[in-house]
């Protein structure tokens, strides 16, 4: 067994990098449009809020399976990236949805009391948005955002369905040559189990070091 | 009223309707330099709606409103800029929780005055000094009690060094034993001669500091007076029993 | 061909195939439940070796995705001569992953009541199973449906997967049509427009029900997907 998990190691490496890319970059980009997106449903207006919103709730509402093979062909069909891009892309936006959610809902915990107070001591609508709501709906914001890092690590798994040479596709390939998917599949069921585990302890980490004192 | 001194707020036949209820029909009063007014009535008649006028937190119907001569309901005005002259106190303190006693004072300061750190800092902590909590610069919200949360809430407003303060109920949430500590920071700063507008049940408070009281009662000034006329023989039998009601109680 | 025509063809076998995306949700849906509700009373009441072991057990099965989980069943236990069908192997994996987050939920739901309610029954003399069973659950039951109506809408998006192990639910079958008419734009954006249709349908009729079953005066928040 022993042999067996030593052959296994370099396909699983190979594939390692790829499922980190994939989920940091999907991650961080998802980040900006949700912050965006987010912000808009709060602030921005009945018809922004709206609109942005219809593309939120489109988004949930379909399998993320799905939604990266329609990105896919949309984005093959425009310019010619690499699987590994598209598929990135892709989990960029459906990330970037839930993300909206995550934001909107942080802020809106934030109470209405506080922008009234920065208002009335001149702030503008933006400055009290960047000084004082923000702050506060951050720390509201790490425990669903833990949850959705997650989610998008494990989600990362689904892109082996566009060819993207990440772990799980790497233990076919061994599990293929060698006839032992079993080992294959468990290890790389371990190594996802690792990183979503790693990736809620330290934002729990982070939760607790930028408390306020009360 | 004395003549001679500016009005600093005057409020002009305000009207707001929430849904089909109308909570203020035609507000008019003027305030002037170095007044101190309490606003009182039954809950919902609107006493904080027209607060939130003054300040333009909430935007009335109809009707004007100046403050210092600089009309806010004017589309054109900064109102921003309006604000930086008018402090408000809430009944909820609303104090920025992320942020220490201090910081919340200094907040407005540096970015709204622009003011560097340092200078920001210092002019802090002197108004939280004025309100007696110097010591309790580097704590945050969480960690102080009610009376001590107003206070700070009073500082950051005086920070900005208002022409009119707006008290918003600044007792109602608070435990009878904390009430004290904030009427006299008030008391005070209505001896040096500080512009104020109250809404409060506080009728030791009207008596012994306001100038004038006003008993507000379904969106319209039933009647209003001085302090010695409106306790102890006011014009019309509901502003007696309103005001004997709550004498009782406070 | 026109999208219409397309239609006319594609109609009938993608309803089939929604059917059986129908089926497999429910079976899983079932199969959580039935795991998950047990898991949940360990959780909050069982002694602490067991809970321990279930505790492991759904960080796990939430902690991989279930994709994998769905593979190692399928792909990975013929190696140890256990060759379980497709179906059977969905609802193995499906089953058992919808069952650690339904755990969770109900958790939450009893755990949301449970001191104040278990205080007031033990203080007129009910056992602690008595009260688990007379107060707890059936509170714990209305608490748990907003989250419960997420996992129902999830568990209709999850099963999506199962066409990877040749499942002939909705985008396996319209994988099939793709492969015969080379329209992937046209299939896919059908696929979705009727996954919306599904998941606002469902979204509503389970607002509904919430609404009727939910205890008058208590508003419970529903939780993020």
């Amino acid at each position: 067994m022993f042999q067996e998990l030593l052959i296994l190691v370099p396909y699983i490496l190979r594939g390692l990098e790829i499922t980190l890319s994939v989920t940091g970059i999907a991650l961080g980009i998802g980040l900006f449009f949700g912050l965006v997106m987010g912000i808009l449903r709060v602030y921005g207006g009945r018809v922004v809020s709206r609109v942005v919103g219809i593309f939120v709730a489109a988004i949930r509402a379909l399998p993320h399976i799905l939604l990266l093979l329609i990105i896919y062909f949309l984005i093959a069909r425009i310019i010619s990236i690499s699987a590994f891009w598209s598929a990135t892309m892709a989990l960029a936006i459906i990330s970037s949805a839930y993300q909206a959610e995550i934001v909107r809902g942080a802020i809106l915990c934030v109470s209405e009391g506080q922008m009234q107070a920065a208002r009335s001591i001149g702030m503008t609508h933006l400055q009290a948005i960047w000084h004082v709501v923000i702050p506060q709906a951050f720390r509201h914001a790490i425990p669903p955002w833990s949850n959705e890092a997650a989610i998008v690590i494990k989600d990362s798994s689904l892109v082996y369905v566009l060819g993207v040479p990440e772990i799980l596709r790497q233990a076919q390939y061994y599990s293929a040559r060698t006839y032992k998917p079993f080992l294959a599949y468990l290890t790389v069921a371990a190594i996802y189990f690792l990183l979503t585990f790693a990736t809620n302890r330290g934002l729990d980490a982070l939760e607790r070091r930028i408390r306020i004192p009360t | 009223m004395a003549s001679g001194k500016n009005v600093i707020v005057k409020v002009e036949d305000l009207h707001k309707a929430y849904g089909s209820e109308e909570v203020l029909r035609g507000i008019s009063m003027e305030v002037t330099e170095g007044e101190v007014v309490v606003l009182v009535g039954p809950s919902g008649t609107g006493k904080s709606t027209l607060l939130r006028c003054i300040n333009q937190l909430t935007m009335p119907d109809a009707g004007r409103v100046w403050v210092n001569n600089v009309e806010l309901t004017d589309p054109s005005t900064d109102i921003d800029k309006a604000r930086q002259h008018i402090g408000m106190v809430f009944q909820s303190f609303n104090l920025f929780n992320h942020l220490n006693a201090l910081d919340n004072v200094s907040l407005g300061l540096i970015h709204v005055l622009g003011m560097d750190k340092k200078t920001a800092r210092d002019k802090a902590l002197m108004e939280l000094d004025r309100v007696g909590l110097k010591n309790k610069a580097e704590n945050y919200p969480g960690q102080l009690s009610g009376g001590q949360k107003q206070r700070v809430a009073i500082a950051r407003s005086l920070a900005m060094e208002p022409i009119v303060m707006l008290f918003d109920e600044p007792t109602s949430a608070l435990d009878p034993e904390l009430i004290g500590e904030v009427l006299v920071v008030m008391k005070d700063l209505a001896v040096e001669g500080m512009t104020m507008i109250c809404v409060t049940h506080e009728i030791g408070f009207a008596r012994d500091v306001s100038k004038r009281i006003v008993f507000m009662e379904h969106g319209d000034i039933i009647e209003e007076g001085t302090p010695a006329k409106m306790l102890t023989n006011p014009d019309l039998p509901r502003t007696k029993q309103f005001l004997g009601k709550i004498s009782e109680l406070h | 061909m026109t999208f219409l025509e397309y239609i006319r063809i594609a109609a009938q076998p993608l309803a089939e195939g929604l059917l059986i995306t129908f089926q497999v949700s429910a079976v899983c849906l079932v199969i959580g439940l039935l795991i998950g509700f047990p898991a949940a009373l360990v959780r909050v009441y069982g002694p602490k070796w067991l809970k321990w072991l279930v505790t492991g057990f759904i960080e796990v099965l939430r902690g991989t995705p279930v994709l994998v989980q769905l593979f190692l069943i399928y792909y990975g236990l013929p190696q140890f001569g256990i060759t379980l069908s497709a179906f059977t192997s969905a609802y193995i994996a499906l089953g058992m992953n919808s069952g650690a987050y339904q755990a969770e939920y109900i958790r939450g739901a009893i755990q949301a009541i449970s001191s104040g309610q278990m205080m007031a029954a033990r203080s007129i003399g009910m056992t602690r199973f008595q009260a688990i069973r007379h107060i707890i659950i059936p509170q714990a039951v209305r608490f748990a449906i907003p989250a419960w109506s997420n996992e129902a809408v999830a568990m209709v998006k999850i099963t999506s997967i199962v066409y990877l192990i040749a499942v002939p639910e909705m985008l396996y079958v319209a994988k099939i049509l793709l492969s015969k008419y080379y329209n992937p734009f046209q299939t896919y954006i059908t696929v979705g427009v009727i996954y919306l249709a599904v998941i606002g349908v469902m979204t509503l009729l389970l607002n509904f029900v919430e609404r009727k079953l939910a205890i008058p005066g208590f508003e419970t928040s529903k939780r993020g997907a």
